[in-house]
């Protein structure tokens, strides 16, 4: 009985991470498009429902009713497997993350989370990773110009960020002794990491903003120089595949920023509900998303290169030393 | 030495990223800055200026007698050969145009037509919504032409889209110089 009891429990957590997860780009392509037009002095989207709330809704019924085409000279295979390439990861790296400890519902204690791995960590580097794939397979596959530079780019912008990424996040571990997200949430119940480790926080959230191919580090969309980039040749649900995916990890990048460097669901001074501290929190992350994307030009894809190479991966390893120095 | 002070600060203010923390000071500013959209056709709509050329419109002179000769001056003048004029002659001896059409889809609005005429019949008015379906619906006859509206008397502003009649135009319109499309941006 108490096995059914916790599996349907899993079941239920797993299928409401998926619906919440497939129904964030609503929220946030209204909100992306509403920020966009104010920081240019227009009004985004006004008609469908009120302030054009309900207009996500018809984009969504737009995108799914849409003839999805692929190329003649398209590999056929490949083509159809990269959305869900790209789509699946960020979805299976929630399983890791935890949004809370325990809500007790109608007597019973429930974790916030679907699984506290000892290596949480270490999962989400190692999924996320996978997501790379779908992009760079998207391109290839199209068989178009557009799509394959926007695909080499990736290739060539990966490894440059996921390195200083993976170091900026040893800092953290160093300091909560622990792989497991939980338990460094937990560490950090009296001080936040961004005290100690903000270099790290820096490292992190750039290599972060490429992760999520966001500008200023988009360079595998480029809308500007490559059409749409990877996704030139995608219409219909296979390109809301990439959407999604975009989206998903934009809430991730700032779920994760959250919880390594901002204390989780600690709160300070206002005492919230914890599940609340952290909406807020990551709300203010997929802000500067936002807020970013409307400000900042796009970096040349060398930039970037020197960027993660030159400046973020010495930071990175600099701040690994140090934080070994001081807190050994 | 204020040289020196100088090279510092551009070095501090490189290291912490003053360049793009000020761009975002900027856009976070425009955040919250007055929109300038016009919300046509939902709110507002624009009025055209009095020498705007919109659609076509003929007049009568005083007796109600349609003022246009048929010398067909416009349909030769016209550099998209979009007007067709036939001419038929009534009991006193006068031209006037049996057929009168304008092929709207091919106008362009230059206004020549309007130029040329020798009795002032035709000109271009203020009148500018006049989409449709199909590029027919777009041939406009001689007693269409008739109703349209004539020139604009507003000075080109902004009214609520509900104005219907010009008189309400007319009334509500209290900018005479115009509508300050400049306004609302932000020049620092
Ligand atoms: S406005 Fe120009 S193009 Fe249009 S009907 Fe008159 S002459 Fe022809
Ligand atoms: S509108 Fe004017 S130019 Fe054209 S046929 Fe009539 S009188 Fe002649």
């Amino acid at each position: 009985m108490e096995l059914i009891v916790a599996l349907g429990l899993i079941v239920l957590k797993v299928a409401l991470l998926i619906a919440i997860l497939l129904l964030l780009p609503l929220p946030l392509t209204w909100l992306e498009r509403k920020i966009a037009g104010h920081i240019q002095q227009r009004m985004g989207p006004m008609r469908v429902g009120w302030h054009g709330l309900l207009q996500p809704v018809a984009d969504g019924i737009k995108l799914l009713t849409k003839e999805d085409h692929i190329p003649d000279d398209a590999d056929r295979f490949l083509f159809k497997l990269a959305p869900i390439l790209a789509l699946a990861p960020p979805f299976v790296v929630f399983v890791a993350i935890p949004f809370g400890e325990t809500v007790s519902v109608l007597g019973t204690e429930i974790t916030l989370y679907v699984s506290n791995m000892n290596v949480a960590l270490l999962f989400v580097f190692a999924v996320i990773g996978i997501e790379v794939y779908g992009v760079i397979f998207g391109g290839w596959a199209a068989n178009s110009k557009y799509a394959v530079l926007g695909s080499l780019r990736t290739c060539a912008q990966m490894i440059s960020y996921e390195i200083p990424m993976g170091f900026a996040v040893i800092g953290v571990v160093m300091l909560a002794q622990s792989m497991s997200l939980l338990e460094i949430v937990r560490a950090q119940a009296d001080v936040w990491n961004i005290v100690y480790q903000p270099v790290g926080f820096f490292v992190f959230f750039v290599a972060g903003l490429a992760e999520a191919q966001r500008i200023p580090f988009d360079l595998a969309e480029a809308e500007g120089d490559l059409g749409a980039g990877f996704h030139t040749e995608y219409s219909g649900i296979r390109f809301a595949f990439f959407m999604v995916s975009e989206y998903a990890i934009v809430f991730l990048v700032s779920v994760l920023t959250v919880i390594l460097f901002f204390g989780g669901w600690n709160g300070v001074l206002v005492p919230l509900p914890p599940l609340l501290w952290l909406l807020l929190k990551v709300a203010f992350f997929v802000y500067l998303f936002i807020w970013f994307r409307f400000t900042f030009p796009r970096y040349r894809y060398d930039q970037l290169m020197a960027i993660g190479w030159k400046v973020l991966l010495p930071l990175s390893m600099a701040n690994i030393i140090i934080t070994g120095i001081v807190f050994s | 030495m204020s040289h020196a002070r100088h090279r510092v600060g551009a070095w501090i203010g490189w290291a912490f990223f003053a360049d793009l923390a000020s761009a975002l000071a900027l856009t976070f500013g425009y955040m919250f800055s007055r929109s300038v959209t016009m919300q046509y056709p939902d709110k507002e709509k624009w009025l055209p200026y009095p020498r705007y050329r919109g659609h076509h419109f003929l007049t009568r002179d005083e007796k109600g007698e349609i003022k246009c000769v048929a010398c067909e001056l416009c349909a030769r003048i016209c550099p998209c050969d979009c007007i067709e004029v036939i001419p038929y002659e009534d009991e006193k001896g006068n031209r006037h145009p049996a057929k009168f059409e304008i092929d709207m889809a091919r106008c362009l609005f230059c206004g020549l037509c309007e130029d040329a005429c020798p009795a002032d019949a035709i000109a271009l008015g203020q009148q500018y919504e006049f989409s449709s379906f199909s590029s027919s619906d777009l041939v406009v006859g001689r007693d269409d032409l008739l109703g349209k509206p004539g020139k604009a008397r507003t000075g080109g502003g902004v009214v609520a889209a509900r104005l219907n009649t010009e008189q309400d135009v007319l009334v509500e319109t209290s900018e005479p110089q115009g509508y300050n499309w400049w306004r609302n941006i932000r020049r620092t």
